[in-house]
């Protein structure tokens, strides 16, 4: 039974192409890049070429691109490190409603160590309520972090006016994007967003667990977390995972490179799936905000009548992968606040199923999944 | 003769204190020949060991790593304590200077102004030693405490107790004795086949048998696609966490979907939960037979959920081939929970992970249901059949500790 794989906003399959690139690396030119031998400085030289390439990818400077162990570094490089000021630990975080883990989780952690945590709301559309940020903000913002596109609904949040209101209204603060479902999706461009830092993983888009980056705009004062050889410019110490970040650069390469024809194919693959939906009835889809601010690789559905785990197990026994909620805690049953962020209550949270396709998810893959989803509404709509 | 350099944390030996009273002649020796396996068993991934077997004592030798043993020999049944020991050779003088750096090693860390009580504690298996298990107290003592401040002798209530144990040639000295599970070692009251969900209380109700003397076997019912993956996985960390206790055991995962829709259509829907349960008795019956398991096992506690009335244990055990051990059956939650902690299940058991009985649960669900009833309901499912074909899918997995 061939699988159909729909759940690309988890992870993707490495691609061979990036295989490629990373497998040198496993192997003959193994080096550590502070070693001043040849090994050494030619490790070093292709973590500077995938530096430039990842750079080039959102507009910033090389030397302003951290290489960290993945998204939720990333995030967690960009909450703690920028919300330092000196010895103080005071002042306010505002964060998006709909907030990864990685973020919500340091905004639990800060709020212990002092400071105040502020939570951004979506409007009644689903949208980002701009009007309650800009009451939010005020001169004792330290950090801002929204992100730029929804790893639930699969929105696209206006990063760029935020930014804007936080410049006018929250001089202080500095201004953090998730941008790990955008990456390959949007055109990322860190000047255009308005924005001090951007978080992006490999594994989104084709590229190797393990490794992400945290992309500064500017020199800002960024307090490490991890402290040691003075790697990646002392901001996160730690011998470089060469072969990894070598895929990361092939990966972005590529997903910039396809972009566009990947869009395309998502939005066609994705009207198939909501016009199949209607005919079958019975599950809804979640689409929150403006239809143009829509990354249409991300789905998300309520399915009738047994748990959305149930139809997971079901599909998957069918060889459709899908997931529920936010894969990074679907183990944890906790109803997901970012659901509930957008108006659902805990009994339909837990109807929720993710569809997330990539850029070869194929027109026969969407019809195959609507013949499985037909079969199963018959089967658990009514348990 | 110098005193050696010893440490407290590196032990050269470990004394091993084991059985009860009323085991004697033949049960004895199976007693001992399970243990020493055991011990084996468990400690072969730690370091080689030595096993010196006399007078009720077992004492097991390593070059290194010999704390870690002690700790990992904590767990295992049958043993009452263990205390990590250095050796001298068996004469007065090498006794006490061995005797004073491990008073006094032991002695370091506690709080400067704390009184400590303290005796000297001898043993003399070896009759030709020129000195009475008292003289020895009394000479060892009144070498070794002059040196140390804030002790005093308590022959009572003593906190420190300085333990020797004079064999023919060797001296083993010690100072900790650390608590093992006590009863009896696995393996010498045969095997039983645990029923086993994922909750809080099977993995518990296997731990008292294990501790009892049964090698376990468990069985666990698995309804993909209605339930995934990981509740199967959950099954297999518990059974890896409790074969701790135990070597290797046997996880026989049952496919349990065709059963429960069956019931689901052909049943009244009140006895859904008694009628899968029969089934697994059932099931694990059968299995408890190819495994020569000569009893079942469960988790089960009186009163606590709606089918564990007597009245639906009742129409459950007659289902049963064998005679159904329940070790928890007077136990309250909190009992249970506690045991749990201690064993390290209780973490894996909260895990939020389904399990089959959740699958079309009743609305209503029989409280004191009837025999008869449960024939009636089942003589239309085709029992024979669907415990047939579930036997023929059943997945048998071996779990070793990874202790």
């Amino acid at each position: 039974m061939p699988t159909i794989y729909l759940d690309n906003a988890a992870t993707t399959p490495l691609r061979e192409e990036v295989l490629d690139a990373m497998t040198p690396f496993l192997g003959e030119d193994w080096g550590n890049p502070s070693s001043v031998h040849r090994r050494g400085v030619a490790a070093r030289e292709a973590i500077d070429r995938t530096r430039a390439k990842v750079a080039r990818a959102v507009g910033a400077q090389p030397a302003r691109v951290i290489f960290t162990s993945g998204g939720t570094e990333a995030n967690n490089l960009a909450m703690r490190g920028l919300s330092w000021r000196g010895a103080q630990r005071q002042g306010a975080i505002w964060i998006g409603p709909t907030e990864h883990a990685s973020i919500r989780a340091c905004a639990v952690a800060l709020a212990e160590e002092g400071f105040s945590i502020e939570h951004g709301q979506l409007d009644p559309s689903g949208s980002l309520d701009l009007n309650d940020c800009e009451e939010r903000l005020s001169s004792e913002t330290v950090l801002v972090s929204q992100m730029l596109v929804s790893n639930e609904f699969g929105s696209i949040y206006p990063v760029d006016c935020l930014a804007g209101l936080a410049r006018a209204k929250a001089p202080e603060a500095a201004v953090h994007a998730d941008a790990i479902q955008a990456l390959g999706k949007l055109h990322l461009s860190l000047s255009q967003l308005g924005v001090d830092s951007l978080s992006l993983s490999a594994h989104k888009i084709g590229g190797p667990q393990g490794i992400g980056a945290l992309v500064l705009a500017r020199d800002l004062p960024l307090r490490p977390l991890v402290f040691g050889g003075g790697q990646e410019r002392g901001l996160r110490s730690g011998t470089e995972n060469v072969a990894a970040i070598v895929g990361f650069g092939r990966a972005v390469e590529l997903a910039v490179e396809e972009q566009g024809a990947a869009l395309e194919s998502m939005k066609v693959l994705r009207k198939q799936l909501v016009e199949g939906l209607q005919k079958i009835g019975e599950i809804e889809c979640l689409e929150p905000g403006d239809e143009e601010m829509q990354q249409p690789g991300i789905l998300s559905l309520v399915v009738p009548g047994a748990p959305a785990e149930v139809w997971l197990h079901h599909l998957d026994s069918r060889g459709v992968v899908v997931s529920v909620g936010s894969a990074c805690q679907a183990n944890k049953k906790e109803i997901s606040p970012v659901l509930l962020a957008a108006g659902l209550t805990a009994g339909q949270a837990r109807q929720v199923l993710r569809v997330s396709l990539s850029g070869q998810t194929t027109s026969d893959e969407i019809s195959t999944t609507l013949g499985v989803l037909g079969e199963l509404v018959k089967e658990l709509a009514s348990l | 003769m110098n005193p050696k350099s010893v440490s407290v944390a590196t032990p050269e030996m470990v004394l091993i204190r084991y059985g009860e009273l009323a085991l004697k002649g033949k049960n004895r020796s199976s007693f001992e020949n399970s243990l020493l396996r055991n011990i084996r068993e468990a400690t072969q991934h730690i370091a080689k060991i030595r096993i010196e077997r006399r007078r009720g004592r077992i004492a097991v030798f390593a070059d290194q790593r010999v704390m870690e043993i002690a700790e990992r020999l904590q767990d295992i049944p049958g043993i009452k304590s263990v205390s990590p020991a250095w050796r001298c050779d068996a004469e007065p003088e090498a006794i006490v200077a061995l005797a004073r750096t491990i008073v006094r090693d032991a002695l370091r860390s506690r709080p400067a102004d704390e009184i400590t009580s303290f005796r000297v504690e001898s043993r003399r298996s070896e009759k030709r030693f020129p000195m009475t298990s008292s003289e020895l107290d009394r000479f060892v003592a009144d070498r070794v405490l002059p040196e140390i401040k804030n002790i005093r002798i308590d022959l009572k209530n003593a906190k420190e107790r300085l333990g020797i144990e004079v064999r023919s040639e060797r001296a083993y000295i010690f100072m900790r004795r650390l608590p093992g599970p006590g009863g009896l070692p696995v393996g010498t009251m045969g095997r039983a086949m645990c029923l086993i969900s994922g909750g809080i209380d099977s993995p518990v109700a296997a731990y008292l048998a294990m501790k009892r003397g049964c090698h376990v076997s468990f069985v666990t019912y698995h309804s993909y696609p209605y339930i995934g993956e990981a509740s199967k996985k959950k099954v297999i960390d518990l059974v890896r966490r409790l074969s701790r206790f135990q070597a290797k055991s046997r996880l026989f995962v049952v496919p349990f979907t065709e059963i429960q829709t069956t019931i689901r259509d052909k049943a009244p829907e009140p006895y859904r939960t008694v009628l899968y349960r029969r089934f697994m008795q059932r099931l694990a019956s059968k299995l408890a037979e190819r495994d020569r398991c000569k009893a079942l096992l469960t988790g089960e506690s009186l009163g606590q959920v709606a089918s564990q009335t007597m009245e639906n244990m009742t129409c459950i055990e007659a289902a049963a081939e064998l005679p159904v051990l329940r070790p928890l059956v007077t136990y309250d939650k909190e009992d249970a929970i506690k045991l749990a902690h201690k064993i390290g299940t209780y973490d894996v058991s909260v895990l939020p992970e389904p399990d089959c009985c959740t699958v079309f649960m009743p609305s209503k669900p029989i409280i004191f249901g009837k025999v008869e009833a449960c024939e009636a309901a089942e003589a239309k499912l085709g029992v024979d059949d669907l415990v047939r074909k579930a036997l023929m899918g059943t997945e048998r997995i071996i779990i070793e500790s990874n202790a």
